[in-house]
């Protein structure tokens, strides 16, 4: 009876990848890397978000071959409410990557006033995204994942999915200076895990939080409805694109380079989608304009 | 010729006494404090009520100290108001900083802390040298400390001849030491934020008095302003338990007002300190390593293991 039920539950982590984990980071004596990553909770964590990401998600992963070892960082598009997106993206690094890598995301400013979750995050290595972390990081030779849509990515409505909000230049400058290659990336299928389908502008303003989604199932069905859907997901890697130039050029110049990463993004979510008709169809709005 | 320390009662400063008499060297002591008691000072003491007294400029004219270690800083307690810190530390500290000058002492190490920075939810971690000071628009009971600094750092550059070392220490701790910190971790039982636990730093006893003699003695460089932290990080919930104690977890909401009013009774710690057990405030040290070659003794779960261990005196 216990065994069975034992079975149930998801399965441990394969100690050799503990082991190759554990030799990735730059540990102290008490077991924190100097930015608050440790690696024996983000361990514990892995047993049940590898559940997520093969058997809830079936995440299929591509081209994650072509992340290059040192430094480097990772650009994917946003959306889908919850940063789901940049989970499954450093949970493909650690578990389908070869060797396994430690990713840090970029989070949100207003994230360290959440209570729990602020914590648990920045053990599994997650980062205030403050340009001053994504240098130190960089110059320490880590692997970050920033998005540069930010809210405006994650925040979008149903009829939005994939398409690629503003882009900041911040990230460009950056690699620029720390000799760090971009490698973009894409996330097809998380735009449908939480099918917003309006935005309370003026709640997400009182609670000062960057937006309220309503999705079909939520608020409706209360707790249940925040349960994401089990779409599966597919992350593309592109080839990593070395800028070389001056990191303080003019704006002008930075955003041509900006506009290529967001078009080799879009090309990847194209790809993505074109395996994927499915998640095309599903949109009624799309079928109607065609 | 010799070196003048003040706040030298502190246990800290008794640590670099006893390292300076070591290598030979003449010791003077100032301090608004009697020494403790059974504690045998090496060399002249000196006891004045207030740094700003006439006094002091005395003890300068009498003993012609080569080094000054400005270790007198008095700490944010509610045992003393406002006002009373600001004269102290302040004041007293430009005052010790424009006799230091006249009286033609060639080096002066001013312990600052790393608190100058202020715990803030917009820090990025590895704060280095460079970075505003935010305590002080954050917490106005932190403005003496802020000042304290940059009264330090005004005076490195308006008065070159003399090498000023400014040192910005994270949680130093020991069994000897009674700072809040080490207080705290050696109780029993620690209050905590509930479902906050930010990353700290903390280096031992005899390695940041090892600093300060090295920031006091060292040839080059002979001036700047330096963070000094120990080895790695820990969270605060992992330093109370390698220091054998458990964590209270208090929901943030009712913290601070129960510390607020409890402060009033002088207990538990300061209101304006409770920011530091939310929000991450992590130095950037690798400018001092670099600068004098140092490296902490000490790693930090030694550091936090020692804290309430038994090899310490009570003060």
């Amino acid at each position: 009876m216990l065994g069975s039920l034992r079975r149930l539950l998801p399965k441990p982590l394969d100690p050799k990848l503990r082991e190759e984990l554990r030799a990735s980071a730059k540990i102290g004596s008490a077991g924190f890397d100097t930015f608050g990553l440790h690696p024996a909770t983000l361990e514990r964590t892995l047993r049940w978000t590898q559940w997520i990401y093969r058997s809830y998600f079936r995440v299929e992963v591509e081209g994650i071959e072509k992340v290059p070892a040192g430094r480097v960082m990772l650009v994917p598009n946003h959306g889908g409410q919850l940063p789901l997106d940049g989970m499954l993206v450093a949970l493909a690094m650690v578990l389908d990557a070869k060797p396994p890598r430690f990713v840090r995301a970029m989070v949100e400013r207003w994230f360290p006033s959440l209570p729990f979750v602020s914590t648990l995050f920045v053990r599994c290595g997650q980062v205030v995204g403050d340009p001053e972390n994504c240098r130190n990081l960089l110059e320490r030779d880590e692997a970050i994942m920033v998005f540069p849509e930010g809210v405006r990515g994650s925040g979008k409505t149903w009829w939005h999915r994939y398409e690629l909000q503003e882009f900041g230049t911040g990230f460009v400058r950056l690699a620029m200076s720390t000799n760090s290659p971009i490698v973009p990336v894409a996330v097809v299928g998380a735009e449908e895990t939480y099918p917003s389908i309006y935005d309370i502008r003026w709640l997400a303003r009182l609670l000062k939080i960057p937006y309220v989604p309503i999705t079909p199932f939520w608020p409706l069905l209360g707790p249940l409805g925040a349960i994401p859907l089990p779409v599966p997901i597919a992350i593309k890697f592109g080839d990593p694109i070395h800028f070389t130039g001056d990191a303080d050029a003019s704006d002008h110049e930075i955003h041509e380079k900006v506009d290529l990463v967001k078009l080799r993004i879009g090309e990847l979510i194209e790809r993505g989608l074109d395996e994927r008709p499915w998640l095309r169809n599903l949109d009624p709005v799309a079928r109607w304009g065609k | 010729m010799s070196v003048l320390i003040t706040g030298v009662s502190g246990a800290l400063a008794g640590i670099v006494t006893q390292r300076l008499l070591e290598d030979d060297q003449e010791v003077v002591g100032l301090d608004v404090r009697p020494l403790p008691m059974g504690r045998a000072f090496g060399g002249e003491f000196y006891r004045v009520r207030r740094y700003t007294q006439r006094r002091v400029a005395e003890v300068f004219r009498r003993h012609k100290p080569r080094i000054l270690i400005h270790l007198g800083r008095i700490r944010g307690t509610a045992l003393r108001s406002l006002n009373q810190r600001y004269n102290q530390n302040v004041l007293g500290t430009r005052h010790l900083l424009s006799l230091a000058a006249k009286h033609g002492v060639s080096r002066v190490v001013v312990l600052s802390t790393y608190h100058v920075y202020g715990a803030h939810q917009h820090n990025h971690l590895m704060i280095r040298e460079d970075a505003p000071l935010r305590a002080s628009q954050i917490y106005p009971e932190l403005t003496d400390a802020v000042e304290l600094d940059h009264a330090t750092t005004t005076f490195l550059w308006r008065h070159r001849s003399v090498g000023t070392v400014l040192l910005r220490p994270c949680n130093v701790i020991g069994p000897n030491l009674n700072n809040l910190m080490s207080r705290l971790l050696r109780s029993r039982s620690c209050p905590s934020l509930l479902g906050y636990d930010p990353i700290m730093q903390f280096i031992h006893q005899d390695d940041m008095a090892r600093a300060i003699v090295l920031a006091a003695t060292a040839k080059a460089p002979n001036f700047g302003v330096f963070n000094v932290a120990g080895e790695g990080v820990a969270s605060y919930s992992h330093a109370v338990r390698l220091a054998g104690g458990r964590t209270v977890p208090v929901p943030h909401v009712l913290a601070y007002p129960i510390v607020g009013a409890l402060a009033r009774w002088r207990l538990i710690f300061p209101q304006h300190l409770l920011d530091y057990f939310r929000y991450p405030c992590v130095i950037d040290d690798s400018e001092f390593r670099k600068a004098y070659g140092f490296e902490p003794e000490r790693t930090t779960v030694q550091a936090l293991e020692s804290v309430g261990g038994s090899a310490g005196i009570p003060r």
